[in-house]
């Protein structure tokens, strides 16, 4: 999902660039505050494993292989501040040492997936884990389920910054990205889920270590970090989601109950200028759509977890991370 | 005075396995001692006692001393100075971007810079052959050039005791010459954690051995070395090189 | 491992390499941005950039098949994206355009990264003061590339020598087992790094 150069004017470059920079301002500064000193070795090591794991193929059909992203693998397995740092480190790189993903898309890229994926993906992580009861199989499912969702709003926040400068119509772009990445997310949730999966039966400490700070700081942090985040969705993916209320204000007519939606009013006349050939009608269609595959996805990554943890009984002892000694999968 | 004086050494791992266990010897300055053992001994544990690596909480009786300091704050900055720790793995001891670098990285941390600085990476990558790898890039080292800039980055801290652990492991024929060669020719105290028997035999007059955390003899190399029950109590065996001049 | 862009660096001398790091990159972006910036029938400004580009190739003197070769393994996703272009009004002329722009910017940032060393674009950051927390991770970063590469192509090639069933199952599972290795290794790596960083009076 590297954008190039080229595809983001001037406007969304300066924009995702001063967003991405205090999202990870924030995420440095958290960071400094709670890591333990031994363990900022760890940050750039394991930016380098972020980097290592991306290039690994996972056959998927006829010649196409998916890889990895790692947002919330690193989340997960380090704190979602680390992960921002570790998933910023990694792009930084990619742009200046292998031209992957534009120098002014850079901003863009890291919004997208330094800190859109892996706030997304941990809070979801965080919701799902805790309704779940903290379990290892809660964990997998949670693990699953917020590697899709991290992957889809990536996806999305990336088809608004198309569309916001002008590149790709976001009656285009939307689909077509949101579409797309609904399928390739189910990848990534399976292969963070599975790594997870095999972490936890290796090494279960060292998932369960935890920075040094308290229950409410660590919200306090989501919630910064997850402002942040809907900051930019307001800027990039607002203004085009505000004509969908016109299809649900057909629907809410008919139901006959008022509908608020959230109109960008200023912007909406921009949206004049791009033709959505075909695709009005089909609109709500597409959230539908978007809804069941969420749903979807979410009995997906239940079912994974249920698949990868050993069949358990009821009232046996679940310490997080336990796992039987048995491997499914060994290499 | 000596160089190392360890007394009544004994540490834990953290799952509560005794790792050493009242570990007690000295090294006079300027002596090349080995430290040999079966895996596990115990041998690395007891090298990263010597510049306060380990233990990870102070103790309340430190049991090192360098050169009469305790290992123990507040002296712990100039500890490491100077005892020089060659890690076994050298990917893990050379970090930094390029060989330049990492030499310089213990002199920049004691507050070296400008002219003496460079003054002291050129002469510590003399010291080690390495001359002209300035901005050789780690990655592209071997495995002997990669230790020979570890060892040039501890002489720049001006140590004034190694610590090697295993510093001829995985080298090949040329490179375990070169490295012998050096440290003959260095003319500070070390400390040799190694399998390589045959090294030991050639630059160490002294041997200690350890097993399961314990010292189970100390001694002249030739004497501990040629008992061949000794050896094959403690999971080593009797060196061939010694067998080729004392054939029983 | 070799990733066909790891070897990045060329360590040959021309005029392009020797100009200090910061000046390629303040120069590369500020062509970056100014592409952005042309009109859309600006042809001539795009036929003057493209020229000063390939002045600059060839005055740095890397292979032009190896230029070629990078250009063209990043091209595919632009070309995905740009098509998707095409929907809208004027279509046509937003997808020549982006095309256009994008292979310029691209060009000027592979020739920034194959004329300058990463290190010395850390330099550039810690000497503008950027937090060194980031320089750090950064500059491990850099330096432990190429060994958890290495170490994820032997642990993949250990891999193959055992596995018999080529089913893409197995494949996926076994992936992950490495991944999941990787990060263990990683770890303990890491503190052995923090180890020896400490033990050379590494002050946090």
């Amino acid at each position: 999902m590297h954008i190039p150069d080229g595809f983001i004017d001037v406007k969304t470059a300066v924009a995702t660039g001063a967003i991405a920079a205090v999202g990870l301002g924030f995420a440095l500064s958290s960071v400094r505050r709670t890591l333990p000193p031994r363990r900022v070795p760890l940050l750039g090591l394991s930016a380098a494993f972020v980097f290592a794991a991306q290039m690994l193929n996972f056959p998927v059909a006829g010649g196409t292989s998916g890889h990895l992203i790692g947002a919330v693998l690193t989340a997960v397995l380090l704190g979602p501040s680390a992960a921002i740092l570790v998933m910023s480190a990694v792009l930084i790189l990619q742009c200046f040492m292998f031209a992957d993903g534009g120098v002014t898309a850079l901003g863009a890229n890291m919004f997208n997936m330094a800190l859109v994926a892996p706030v997304v993906g941990y809070g979801v992580y965080r919701l799902v884990d805790r309704i779940g009861g903290a379990g290892l199989r809660s964990r997998l499912c949670a693990t699953a389920f917020a590697s899709w969702c991290s992957t889809v709003a990536a996806s999305i926040a990336c088809a608004g910054q198309l569309a916001w400068s002008g590149t790709v119509a976001w009656g285009v772009a939307f689909p077509a990205m949101a579409g797309t990445h609904m399928l390739i997310a189910v990848g990534e949730a399976l292969i963070t889920t599975l790594v997870v999966a095999a972490v936890t039966r290796m090494r279960p400490e060292l998932l369960l270590e935890r920075s040094q700070s308290s229950l409410q700081a660590r919200y306090r942090e989501l919630i910064a970090y997850g402002l942040l985040v809907s900051l930019g969705l307001v800027v990039f993916v607002a203004p085009f989601a505000s004509h969908w209320p016109d299809g649900l204000r057909k629907v809410a007519a008919n139901l006959g109950f008022e509908q608020r939606a959230a109109r960008a009013s200023g912007l909406s006349s921009l949206l004049s200028d791009y033709t959505v050939p075909g695709i009005r009608s089909a609109e709500l269609s597409i959230v539908i759509a978007g809804c069941l595959g969420t749903v979807m996805a979410f009995v997906l990554a239940y079912v994974l977890a249920r698949l990868l943890t050993p069949q358990r009984d009821p009232g046996a002892n679940t310490k997080p991370g336990g796992s039987s000694p048995l491997a499914s999968s060994s290499s | 005075m000596n160089a190392l004086e360890v007394q009544g050494l004994s540490y834990d791992y953290a799952d509560g396995t005794p790792a050493l266990k009242d570990v007690s010897f000295s090294m006079a300055e300027g002596e090349r001692v080995g430290l040999i053992g079966p895996n596990g001994a115990g041998k690395s544990t007891l090298l990263l006692h010597l510049n306060g690596i380990l233990p990870e909480h102070p103790a309340s009786l430190p049991s090192v001393r360098v050169f009469g300091t305790s290992v123990a704050e507040p002296h712990l900055t100039a500890i490491r100075a100077q005892v020089g720790l060659l890690f076994q793995d050298p990917d893990d001891q050379l970090f930094c971007p390029s060989v330049w670098e990492d030499v310089a990285f213990g002199p920049q941390q004691l507050g070296l810079s400008g002219a003496k600085l460079s003054d002291r990476v050129a002469r510590s990558l003399a010291q080690v052959g390495l001359s002209g790898y300035d901005e050789r890039l780690p990655h592209h080292l071997s495995r002997g050039e990669k230790r020979r800039v570890c060892l040039a980055g501890l002489l720049a801290c001006e140590a004034c005791l190694l610590a090697l652990d295993e510093p001829s492991s995985d080298l090949d024929p040329r490179g375990r010459r070169e490295l012998k060669e050096l440290l003959k020719k260095l003319p500070v105290t070390q400390i040799i954690a190694t399998h390589d028997l045959e090294l030991v035999v050639e630059i160490c007059a002294r041997v200690i051995v350890l097993d399961q955390g314990a010292v189970v003899a100390e001694g002249p190399t030739s004497s501990i070395l040629n008992d061949e029950s000794l050896m094959l109590a403690h999971g080593l065996d009797r060196p061939h090189i010694l067998r080729h001049l004392h054939p029983h | 491992m070799h990733h066909p862009l790891l070897n990045t660096y060329q360590h040959q001398r021309s005029p392009i390499h020797r100009l200090p790091a910061a000046v390629k990159l303040v120069g590369a972006t500020v062509f970056v941005f100014a592409c952005l910036l042309l009109p859309r029938h600006g042809w001539t400004a795009f036929a003057v950039a493209g020229v000063a580009l390939l002045l600059t190739a060839a005055l740095s003197r890397i292979p032009a098949l190896q230029l070629t070769r990078k250009l063209l393994w990043v091209e595919p996703f632009a070309l995905g994206v740009a098509l998707l272009s095409l929907l809208q009004t004027n279509g046509f002329q937003v997808f020549v355009f982006t095309l256009v722009k994008s292979t310029l910017c691209l060009f000027s940032m592979v020739l920034l990264s194959s004329t300058t060393r990463f290190s010395d674009i850390l330099h550039v950051l810690w000497r503008a003061r950027a937090p060194s927390l980031l320089v750090t991770t950064l500059a491990l970063m850099h330096r432990y590339l190429f060994l958890l590469t290495d170490e994820i192509g032997r642990m993949l090639r250990a891999r193959k020598s055992r596995t018999f069933s080529r089913g893409r199952l197995n494949v996926w599972r076994s992936s992950a087992t490495v991944i999941a290795h990787l990060f263990v290794r990683t770890s303990e790596r890491a503190e052995r790094v923090y180890a020896a960083m400490c033990a050379r009076g590494w002050k946090t």
